[in-house]
């Protein structure tokens, strides 16, 4: 392993462990699993750090191994184990037994968030949280601009209906 | 939701081209229904990310830290892995990012790599990650192949079809635009039966013509040529000269 990657992928982890775990959170609704998924996510990142370029955007790089990790390990397992998905409509808004403290916009606008299909809590995520641009964000989610375009529209609709 | 939803949004995002961003604009002046919707979109910016902010400042950062694996030389994986307390996940895992992240970051960062004439390492970094999961649920209808492809020739200069692309023994999954060096990178991904990818690129770099060429890089097989300012390749893990015979079957018709 080129010592020069793993010293960028390590030196990189750390500053991203909030964003990753936004991103874990938001995909999985769970803050368990949030907190898994980043330790795994982190794990992975240091194991196949040669597979990194050194000089290019370790975030943008963990974002992408913690979606694959996500996707065909964790969600992939769930969908075997035949439970789907608990549908924990305030997972954004409340840690299982206390509610998060936040002001009542952003406290609404998560929950609305929350409703929101899997896609479409990660596109808005990753552009709107993550600064993405809609081509960006089309090829980190392997769909056309279009998809990308109708997620946020749709995210945005919901969003715009809750006053 | 409507196109105009989509196209409302973009425009707020600064993420319209210029040609519909002009007829939006016209007729958002001349159309006081879609003014009013605009409006409403527009409304939810500074809500959505403020909350998305406020999402940040609830992550567990203490214990987040003290999750992360000391800062040492990597042992044996195996037996790292084996501390986890996600050891209960699902194993055997292929890291198979998805198109996507490998070539957002490999596509937006190729500036280490060698200039115009190392496309092919470029390629093969992202290639490396593919893995039997990355593609094979992407099955496009006949009507979308030829879509892809026609809007990806357009971008790479090539006239492509799904008769002209079609490779025995494979299954088209997707076709994506990428960019090496400011030359449009086209990507057409294949899936085997097993879920395989192999991966045909082309890339409008103004090469000269040049005659079939192969390697092994790792894993992986290579098998390019360059023709009228386009160079192609072929890339995948099966034998080099399963690539070569790919290659030779495309080289006819493209």
């Amino acid at each position: 392993m080129s010592e020069a990657s793993r010293r960028e992928v390590r030196a990189g982890l750390e500053p991203s462990l909030a964003r990753l775990w936004r991103y874990a959170l938001v995909l999985s609704k769970a803050r368990d699993t949030a907190d898994d998924l980043v330790q795994a996510t982190c794990l992975r990142a240091i194991e196949r750090a040669d597979q990194f370029a050194p000089g290019t955007r370790v975030d943008r790089w963990l974002f992408a191994i913690l979606r694959s990790i996500w996707l065909n390990e964790i969600r992939s397992q769930r969908i075997r184990e035949g439970g789907g998905f608990v549908d924990a409509e305030d997972a954004l808004t409340t840690d299982g037994a206390r509610e998060i403290e936040m002001n009542i916009t952003a406290a609404a606008v998560l929950r609305a968030i929350d409703r929101l299909p899997e896609a479409q809590r990660e596109t808005i995520l990753l552009v709107y949280g993550e600064g993405y641009s809609y081509a960006e964000a089309a090829v980190a989610l392997g769909v056309p601009i279009g998809t990308i375009m109708s997620r946020l529209a749709a995210g945005r609709a919901a969003l715009a209906r809750l006053k | 939701m409507s196109d105009d939803d989509a196209e409302l949004v973009a425009l707020i995002d600064n993420a319209l081209d210029e040609s519909p961003r002009t007829a939006l604009l016209a007729r958002l002046a001349a159309d006081e229904r879609l003014r009013q919707r605009y409006e409403e979109f527009r409304r939810t910016s500074a809500p959505l990310a403020a909350a998305l902010d406020e999402l940040l400042t609830q992550a567990p950062l203490a214990r987040l830290r003290a999750l992360l694996p000391p800062d040492e030389p990597l042992r044996q994986p195996s037996r790292r892995f084996a501390g986890l307390a996600l050891r209960d996940l699902a194993a055997g895992f292929v890291i198979g990012l998805l198109v996507a992240g490998a070539a957002a970051w490999a596509a937006s960062t190729f500036g280490f790599f060698g200039g115009k004439e190392d496309w092919r390492s470029a390629v093969t970094v992202y290639t490396n990650m593919y893995s039997n999961e990355t593609f094979s649920p992407l099955k496009p209808d006949a009507s979308l192949q030829a879509i892809e492809l026609s809007a990806l020739g357009a971008k790479v200069g090539v006239n492509l079809t799904p008769e002209s692309v079609a490779l025995p023994g494979l299954r088209f999954a997707v076709a994506f635009m990428l960019a090496y060096d400011g030359a449009p990178l086209g990507v057409i991904a294949y899936v085997d039966p097993s879920g395989a990818p192999v991966a045909l690129c082309i890339i409008a770099n103004d090469a000269p013509d040049a005659p079939m060429r192969s390697e092994r890089r790792g894993d992986l097989s290579l098998a390019w040529w360059s023709r009228g300012g386009r160079s192609r390749l072929v890339i995948a893990r099966i034998p080099e000269e399963r690539a070569v015979a790919l290659a030779q079957t495309l080289e006819k018709r493209i």
